[in-house]
């Protein structure tokens, strides 16, 4: 009886234990940090369905950040950090007439208590401003893009990373009839992060 | 019996999840935070390259006490620890012990000489340049420290080669100092 009763005590306290190990590994695998790449999510988006040859349109980047990063906005607060920049690997048949980046919030960092850095946090949306020319080729298209970030939460940073995000659309014949798309992208007026 | 394999299960499933917790736990996390003050392991056998070109074993430092401090121009963090820095290598390098900052940036000398050259920092009140040895890290190097998870990240190793702390995240001055001179 008693040694059913010590056999009971000890099988709940290994219980116990294992759901204490397993809180402890939970937390641990919460406080490791990220790898470069995985700080964000991106989605892009075409602003016009079908893009017709000779048209103007855009494309957005939406870059989700993870809540417990940051990263320097396109224009730093000092020439030594590393700034956000999207580069299009575009295709014949497309010229790159503008990029627009949002402007960047200042914060202050354990840090950096002192100075503010101009960052991007939260959700930001990179835009390109594309032309598809004549020569444009006719059907799905996809253009491959580079996005580069330096990330820091906020006592560690992670080395600059260079992510590949694709956009893939439709090109038609000059003249053909498209619409907006994606107008809750691109109506508003672009997000400057947190 | 029966019980009795019940709790042995429980015990070898406890067993294995603390061993996986325990490793786990190996990288630390990216807030402040340093590991135990006991002998961690042997300090690798890796050479980095000083700004010049030259070789500087890791080694050629046994009988003093180092801080391998893994640092990047582009690292606003490790910039905010290097006033810290500055002030351990002047308290301590007469007493056996060296600081040896390892500038991760890729480009290498080409950027991180003029930084090191030109970048005044703060040192209370006073503006100074960097007082201590700096080489160039890369990744190989990293990894035979069981890798990097961000940066700052540094490695107090003892006078007979032992890395006896990890620090992931600006250090603590009071910390440090006390880590230190514990060495010392």
């Amino acid at each position: 009886m008693n040694s059913v009763t010590t056999s009971g005590r000890l099988l709940a306290l290994c219980a116990l234990a294992l759901m204490a190990a397993l809180g402890g590994n939970t937390q641990a695998q919460e406080a490791t940090p990220l790898a470069p790449a995985q700080v964000v999510k991106t989605h892009a988006y075409a602003s016009l369905d079908p893009v017709p040859r000779g048209k103007d349109f855009q494309v957005a980047v939406v870059v989700d950040i993870n809540q417990a990063y940051h990263m320097n906005s396109h224009k730093p607060s000092d020439s030594y950090l590393i700034p956000t920049t999207i580069t299009p690997q575009l295709p014949p048949g497309f010229i790159l007439v503008d990029t627009a980046y949002p402007a960047g919030h200042d914060k202050k960092f354990p840090f950096s208590p002192d100075k503010p850095l101009n960052v991007y946090s939260g959700t930001v949306t990179l835009r390109l401003k594309l032309t598809a020319q004549s020569s444009a080729p006719l059907g799905t298209v996809t253009i491959p893009m580079t996005l580069r970030y330096q990330a820091c939460n906020n006592s560690a940073c992670l080395p600059p990373v260079k992510v590949p995000v694709s956009i893939e659309f439709k090109v038609a014949a000059a003249g053909t009839a498209s619409h907006p798309a994606h107008p809750e992208v691109f109506s508003a007026t672009g997000s400057s992060g947190n | 019996m029966g019980k009795s394999k019940s709790i042995g299960l429980l015990l070898f499933a406890f067993l294995a999840f603390t061993a996986a917790g325990v490793s786990g736990c190996k990288g630390g996390g990216t807030s402040a935070s340093s590991s135990a003050p006991h002998a961690l392991a042997d300090e690798p056998n890796v050479t980095f390259r000083d700004l010049q070109g030259n070789n500087v074993p890791l080694a050629s430092l046994k009988g003093k006490v180092v801080l391998v401090n893994f640092w990047a121009t582009w690292c606003e963090p490790c910039r905010g620890e290097i006033p810290i820095l500055i002030n351990l290598q002047k308290e301590y390098s007469g007493k056996g012990f060296t600081l040896l900052g390892a500038a991760m940036d890729e480009e290498g000398a080409k950027v991180v000489q003029p930084y090191v050259q030109s970048t005044q920092f703060n040192v209370g009140g006073q503006p100074q340049t960097m007082n201590y040895p700096i080489v160039l890290g890369t990744d190989a190097i990293t990894d035979k420290f069981g890798g990097l998870l961000g940066m700052p990240t540094s490695f107090l190793i003892s006078r007979d080669g032992k890395i006896v702390k990890k620090y992931m995240g600006g250090i603590n001055e009071t910390q440090i100092k006390k880590d230190v001179e514990s060495q010392l």
